[in-house]
């Protein structure tokens, strides 16, 4: 699992590469905090290469949107693939976590 | 007797690099038995890794030697079945029994209610300070 942060104008793109279960999680909640204590609230976690997520990758997901919007800012999610959207629909997350087709889409329309 | 078209498994002990490993067996088991639909192959894996990672997470010794996890996942015909045992181990305490969905602002607290929408059956088994969730999964 690999995680990499770019700050671009308007919010920060997270790219998170390979199985997001307990072993990344706490890895994940390091980088979003770290991006989000640099002064970019708004953060894209771009999970285009992200072929799963267990329960644990979902519960730093959600610290980390909590973080953000601590923060004044949001974070919202992209590249969702089949088995991420399974989880997050099974646990009525789909909801919360606003999930959009590409990082650049993500904060387009404000 | 019903027939093991393909039968993947590990042993070792209960830590992070242990989960790495089940994900790797599971990957392999599709390997041996490709005509497994994917839909079948995500939810199975996912419930598999659930488990695993409920007992790396909460299992606690009962005595000096520390827990082990056991993983023994098999393919047969119209059906997946995985036996997720953590050895060595207390009986799990009820609240990590927990198998509601958490309210959506909780970091943790879904792993048994999404093992539970993911699979077909889910049995707990404890047996000489052994501790086995057994998941089925018809195909």
């Amino acid at each position: 699992m690999q995680f990499s942060y770019e700050v671009k104008d308007s919010y920060a793109e997270v790219k998170s590469v390979g199985r997001l279960n307990m072993v990344a999680a706490p890895k994940l909640r390091e980088v979003v905090n770290e991006v989000v204590a640099g002064g970019s609230s708004r953060v894209v976690v771009n999970l285009a290469e992200t072929d799963f997520m267990d329960s644990s990758g979902l519960g730093a997901l959600i610290g980390c949107l909590k973080a953000a919007r601590q923060a004044g800012g949001d974070l919202r999610i992209s590249g969702v693939q089949p088995q991420v959207k399974m989880v997050l629909e099974l646990t009525n997350m789909d909801r919360v976590l606003t999930s959009y087709t590409s990082a650049e889409e993500a904060f387009g329309d404000d | 007797m019903t027939e093991v078209i393909a039968r993947r498994g590990f042993h070792g002990p209960s830590n992070e690099e242990a989960i790495e490993s089940i994900h790797n067996e599971l990957d392999a088991l599709w390997d041996d038995a490709a005509f497994v639909p994917d839909m079948d192959r995500m939810t199975f894996a996912t419930a598999v890794i659930e488990a695993a990672a409920n007992i790396v997470q909460h299992a606690l010794p009962v005595a000096e030697k520390p827990v082990e996890i056991d993983v023994d996942i098999s393919v047969r015909p119209a059906r997946l079945v995985a036996r997720v045992s953590a050895y060595n181990a207390r009986e799990p305490f009820a609240s990590d029994m927990q198998a509601s969905m958490p309210d959506s602002e909780a970091e943790s607290g879904r792993g048994l209610a999404l093992i539970e929408a993911l699979v077909t059956t889910v049995t707990f088994e404890r047996q000489d300070g052994t501790n086995t969730w057994i998941l089925t999964r018809d195909t």
